[in-house]
């Protein structure tokens, strides 16, 4: 039901936002005190470490930020695609390492001048996670294999697959690593100020607008939309249920891919184990936690990419136990969940007049 | 809030303010240390952990600073190069990356900060001649550790099986692999009087350093079954401590096995009463030296093999590799053990160099021929020195173990 | 006991759900309170009942105001209201959820509450195992259930919502013989609230009629169904008329259909369906019908046996084939099949619309919701969800969202739960693509609508298919009998 939003009820949820940012910064304090150190000092070093600071913003540092929200917004992008048509796509993880993989081929055995090779090496990690995801859809709709297990299934095979090359046809004896790609095969960074491949920095926002167009202005989009929704209710609208679920699958592996492929070609260097380093789950959980609203996504993405490189600097400057660090990170996915929850509890009111609205008319609901 | 909690709140934030402000120190010295895996791991890392306090105690104004758990698994926001880059920051004038995880990064941040000394533990770059002058490279001679490892683990065997859980696959851990069936082989023979040939040497990689859940295979599980198919050592070549943790477990439900850990000096408290012994790193000795060259401006880049002070292998202040016996080992073992050591002291060389590691004679331990490569080419003839070289690059495991020599 | 409402408003949001009610209703009397869909009674009675709190007016408790807004106040205060789902819990015994509901200690006296509920249970004519488990029982025991339990809390206004969905007809004899001892005898108010016409002439002494919100009028028994009818449509209403047309061409072809599901097995079945025909499906639900709409529609492949769609064979085929052979389908679940809930209006139009390319145009969209949401009469706005409507407007929707001249169009009950007005403007609208030459089968377990709107019959028992003879001439009566699985003729091909 349509509802407009008055300046009062926007000016409570702004409130309500911040106390829960104000509630979770207490509570991260007592924890850090709890551990005998200083919150404030915790606190600076986390925000020296994003790359702000009494002296101004080191650029530096921000790249490292950013270099972190490139592929983690790439896989949200995918996901939101996957989360729209109702998929849970665990085996986001493996789509990425299988576009590192396909990417890491090309780097090492193709040779073309750099910006065909780098560009071919993107097609080909796109290409990587989308074959891979859409193994998983097609276990999922040919094989009655539900996305979870089927995913977590490829997410393995994946991990295994990369093991297998590293240590076997692509081994660089002494390292637990594939040799280092020639420079012309990489992403290379803007300077040595900011440290950031513009090309990975560009694919990133294009995908993230073209996605966010798509869903929202196309049939597919709408399509997908209606599937999440209800499966059943979509089929008998006449939507490809089957074909739709595959192509978002397919979108999603090919934005994991890419994602993958800046591991590969600007982050390492080479080829690693667990070269996704759980960026899909971290992306899962971000994209759950905006509750799929995709204008939340690049924003909270930024925020946990943050929290986790600013994180770097606090480890080394306070020496603090690294558990740490992942009870901040619980205590920022809490704060989340809990200014959705209270704003929604608040607004539960409003939200019951409306279906009120129509319960004068639903009587007949049970009918 | 009640106004009692926001008092107190506002009290400890008050008597904490003054300890965050600490005053630096005028002569003081930073030193970093990078870790692959977590600080109490009780194994590889911990050892360096251990080294970098070791360091601070013996050199005044020395300060670490320290990155645990540099991996893609459990840091992927973070490279080698941004931690290098927050501790030349925090003013580290040496860093030591403490797994050959790091080689080929450290290198690369080498180049990049010419005026920081690097020290890639365990690698070789600087005996390949691939390394900038700003870089070196230490090792302990763990062979001596391993081949010790190996005779305790023979001296106790009862069903003539033992199990080695290796990480993955180059040439350091199939040296170290191989050197402990050396040991075990000699003590079988010489000790027990038994054929070494009735011995079951089995090798299983799982893949990387320790554990990662649907990465490797699981230490824990493949400890059990070494158990469960006839051995009843388990000796663990990896940095954590599943093999004597695995074999406590199993004897205290009433089997008669044992555990061998590995790097870490105190590594045997996980399973006292089962543990024979465990085979050390003492870093600190070539930390301290390493800090002091660079602190008196007297830094020459090293390739250093650094093998332990025979007169007593566990002197803290003077022993690159060490071992300790466990509870488990029988004082008639211990003192064979003493003998065997013994033995070993006689040919050795106290240190390898990158200058002295082509001279001719120089015998690490049992590594002297008749030895066959596990393809059966021989790699020393009877009476044959295996030089330090050709263990250091080892390209297979030795004939009569069981396992993979290469990944594939 | 007494109860007044004086001058109740209600808004929720832009709807104004009470309009200035006021009402009375004295002891031992039955209270029917009639509305389509959408009137109001169902907030009425929860305000009543202390679910909704009220924007303005009184409410009075044996003359005297009373201030409550939660359903344990309205319960103190004496008024109890039998919700639509009752509120019990599946895994305990009925004993227990009896013990549950009453307020008491830690420790409940079980000896006691079981004589207390035997006791309310045999004074009302109830037959319930204090020992069964509630998720084997009925809506109707359900319903018996949660009554005995107001009843033990001493609630003298009993409200019933729509108590008559769902259950048997035995259990309703049950259920009005109860409530009338628990007026006429033990001087209860009871409140009475349907859209079934007939349930109110059985029951109530007195009728109340909302219509969008205002309360109409209010009419003492006996009244006959017209007056009833005048009154909440304000007009009389007699059922879509049905002209006789010619058939045409053989629309759809069902030849030697064999089908299993877990409950029945159809065996050999043959149907010919002519453009303008319509064939009511007849029986319990589960005895096959299903089985036959959707094979018909390709959303469950037969085992056995050919579909000819208009000449065109579509066996086995996918549901999305049918569609491009302008079949359509409506099914009784219109939430769970055929509605997107969280989809708006426009959204849905968009779906279903052949000239939306893949750049939507939302202004398209929105003009044709709006176009068929004035068409279809549709109670909403073009982006409003489309599970904010009630039950009528969404079926007006789903009418909406089909083709305009199908050649087959199949309906599972296309008008369950809707009140008079509702359902026979559903039938004007199948009527008229009958007209325009759609063929037509639909299943209902209405035998009024089966009789009055089908050319020919199927009646439907255990899986055997019978054509009722000459259905123009069959009666509810003679149809009730052969749904029973009295006089099945013959089986063979129809």
């Amino acid at each position: 039901m349509h509802r407009e939003e008055t300046g009062a009820q926007q000016l409570l949820k702004l409130g309500i936002g911040l106390a829960a940012v104000v509630f979770s910064l207490l509570l991260t304090a007592l924890v850090i005190l709890l551990a005998e150190a200083s919150p404030i000092d915790v606190f600076e070093k986390i925000v020296e470490g994003i790359g702000f600071s009494g002296q101004g913003a080191d650029i530096l540092r921000i790249s490292g930020v950013i270099n972190f929200w490139i592929p983690l917004l790439l896989v949200c992008t995918g996901l939101l695609v996957t989360f729209t048509a109702g998929l849970w796509n665990i085996g986001v993880e493996g789509q990425m390492m299988m576009g590192a993989i396909f990417a890491s081929y090309v780097a090492q055995f193709v040779f073309l001048p750099p910006v065909p090779q780098v560009a071919l090496e993107i097609a080909a990690a796109a290409l990587g996670g989308a074959l891979w995801a859409l193994l998983a859809g097609v276990l999922k709709t040919r094989g009655g294999v539900h996305e979870i297990f089927g995913g977590v299934a490829l997410n393995n095979l994946a991990s295994i697959f990369s093991i297998y090359l590293i240590s076997g046809p692509w081994s660089n004896e002494g390292g637990q690593a594939s040799p280092p790609f020639r420079s012309e095969a990489l992403l290379l960074p803007y300077n040595n100020e900011f440290k950031v491949s513009l090309v990975a920095l560009a694919l990133m926002v294009v995908a993230f607008i073209v996605i966010f167009a798509v869903l929202r202005g196309t049939r597919w989009g709408l399509e997908l939309k209606a599937v999440g929704k209800s499966q059943r209710s979509a089929l008998l609208l006449g939507v490809p249920t089957e074909r739709d679920a595959l192509q978002a699958l397919a979108v999603c592996g090919i934005l994991a891919g890419l994602a993958g492929s800046t591991r590969v070609l600007f982050t390492y260097g080479n080829l690693r184990p667990l070269v996704s380093g759980g960026i899909g789950f971290l992306g899962l959980l971000v994209v759950l936690l905006t509750g799929t609203r995709a204008l939340w996504v690049p924003l909270i993405s930024l925020l946990f990419a943050a929290v986790l490189a600013g994180s770097t600097r606090l480890k080394i400057a306070l020496q603090l136990d690294q558990s740490l660090v992942g009870v901040v990170q619980g205590i920022l996915v809490l704060m989340i969940i809990l200014a959705n929850g209270v704003r929604g509890r608040f607004f539960a009111a409003r939200q019951a007049a409306a279906d009120g609205a129509s319960a004068a008319g639903k009587e007949s609901a049970h009918e | 809030m009640s106004r009692r909690l926001l008092l107190s709140l506002v009290v400890v934030a008050a008597l904490l303010l003054p300890a965050v402000s600490t005053l630096a120190q005028n002569d003081e010295f930073v030193f970093g240390l990078v870790f692959v895996g977590p600080r109490n791991d009780h194994g590889w890392s911990e050892a360096h952990y251990t080294a970098g306090r070791y360091v601070e105690e013996h050199i005044p104004g020395a300060r670490m600073v320290f990155f645990e758990s540099l991996n893609a698994a459990d840091a992927p926001e973070t490279t080698l190069e941004q931690v290098v880059d927050e501790m030349v920051g925090e003013g580290a004038q040496i860093i030591f990356t403490t797994s050959d995880d790091f080689e080929e990064d450290t290198a690369a941040v080498a180049e990049k900060y010419p005026d920081i000394i690097f020290v890639s533990v365990s690698g070789d770059d600087v005996l390949a001649g691939t390394a900038p002058e700003n870089l070196s490279n230490i090792m302990g001679i763990m062979e001596y550790g391993k081949q010790i490892a190996g005779c305790a683990a023979a001296l106790a065997t009862e069903t003539g099986g033992i199990g080695y859980l290796g990480p993955l696959i180059n040439a350091e851990t199939r040296r170290l692999a191989a050197s402990v069936y050396l040991g075990a082989r000699y003590c079988y023979e010489h000790y027990r009087g038994l054929d070494p040939d009735d011995l079951t040497f089995t090798v299983t990689w799982i893949g990387f350093w320790f554990n990662i859940p649907t990465v490797t295979l699981d230490p824990t599980e493949e400890s059990r079954r070494f158990i469960d198919n006839g051995a009843d050592v388990v000796i663990s070549g990896i940095d954590t401590t599943e093999a004597l943790v695995v074999a406590g477990q199993r004897a205290a439900a009433g089997e008669a096995v044992w555990g061998i850990p590995y790097d870490y000096k105190n590594a045997c408290g996980e399973a006292e009463d089962i543990c024979l012994g465990v085979p050390y790193f003492n870093w600190g000795p070539a930390y301290v030296d390493m800090i002091q060259a660079v602190r008196n401006g007297e830094y020459t880049q090293v390739w250093d093999w650094n093998g332990p002070y025979w007169d007593d292998i566990n002197d803290v202040d003077r022993s690159a590799v060490g071992w300790v016996n466990g509870n488990g080992l029988t004082e008639e073992h211990a003192a064979q053990l003493d003998e065997f050591i013994a033995m070993l002291a006689e040919t050795a060389p106290e240190q390898i160099t990158k200058d002295n590691i082509d001279e001719p004679g120089q015998q690490i331990g049992l590594w002297v021929g008749p030895l066959n490569l596990q393809n059966g080419t021989v790699l020393a003839a009877d009476g044959e020195i295996v030089p330090p070289s050709a263990v250091w690059y080892l390209e297979q495991l030795l004939e009569g173990m069981t396992g993979s020599s290469t990944a594939e | 006991m007494s109860v007044e409402v004086r001058n109740i408003h209600k808004h929720f949001g832009p709807v104004h759900a009470n309009n200035d009610i006021s009402l009375r209703f004295e002891d031992g009397r039955i209270y029917g309170i009639l509305g389509e869909n959408g009137a109001g009674k169902s907030t009425l009675m929860k305000i009543l009942s202390g679910f909704y709190r009220i924007d303005s007016g009184q409410i009075l408790v044996n003359d005297r105001v009373a201030h409550y807004d939660t359903p344990r106040g309205a319960i103190q205060a004496g008024i109890g209201m039998l919700a639509q789902d009752p509120l019990d819990v599946g895994a305990f015994t009925v004993l227990e959820n009896f013990v549950y509901g009453q307020p008491g200690g830690i420790l409940p006296d079980w000896e006691a509450a079981r004589r207390r509920f035997s006791e309310i249970e045999k004074h009302l004519g109830f037959e319930l195992n204090p020992e069964l488990s509630v998720e084997y029982l009925s809506i109707g025991q359900r319903q018996e259930l949660e009554i005995i339990r107001l009843l033990a809390l001493g609630v003298h206004v009993l409200i019933l919502d729509e108590p008559t969905t769902g259950i048997s007809a035995e259990q309703k004899q049950v259920l009005f013989s109860s409530l009338k001892r628990l007026a006429h005898q033990d001087g209860l108010t009871i409140l009475f609230v349907s859209h079934k016409l007939e349930d109110v002439l059985d029951l109530c002494d007195e009728v109340a009629v909302l219509r969008l919100g205002c309360l109409v009028g209010t009419a003492q028994m006996p009244v006959t169904t017209n007056d009833l009818v005048a009154m909440m449509f304000g007009q009389e209403l007699a059922p879509a008329s049905r002209d006789d047309i010619p058939f045409g061409d053989i629309a759809v072809e069902v030849t030697d259909l064999h089908m299993i599901s877990e409950r029945v097995t159809l065996r050999g079945l043959g149907l010919k369906v002519r453009a303008g025909e319509v064939i009511g499906l007849a029986g319990l639900e589960g005895s096959g019908q299903q089985l036959l709409t959707r094979a018909c529609v390709g959303l469950i492949k037969p085992l056995g046996g050919r579909i000819v769609v208009a000449g065109k064979e579509l066996t086995g085929r996918h549901y999305r084939d049918f569609l491009a052979a302008n079949v359509c389908f409506g099914a009784a679940g219109r939430l769970e099949e055929g509605l997107v809930a969280g989809l708006t209006l426009t959204e849905h139009f968009i779906l279903a619309d052949p000239e939306q390319t893949a750049w939507i145009d939302r202004d398209r969209g929105t003009r044709l919701a709006a176009d068929r949401i004035a068409h279809y009469h549709i109670h909403g706005q073009p982006e409003s969800s489309i599970e904010m409507l009630s039950g009528g407007n969404q079926q007006r929707v789903l009418m909406a969202l089909m083709p305009p001249a199908p050649v087959l169009m199949v309906l599972e009950h296309p008008t369950r739960g809707l009140d008079v007005e509702s359902a026979r403007w559903i039938w004007e609208q199948i009527l008229a693509r009958r007209r325009d030459g759609t063929a037509i089968i639909f299943v209902s377990t209405d035998l009024d609508e089966i009789v009055t709107y089908s050319d020919r019959i199927l009646v439907f028992y255990a899986g055997q298919v019978t054509e009722v003879p000459d259905a123009r001439r069959t009666t509810v009566d003679e149809l009730g009998h052969l749904i029973g699985g009295h006089s099945v003729l013959s089986g063979e091909a129809v």
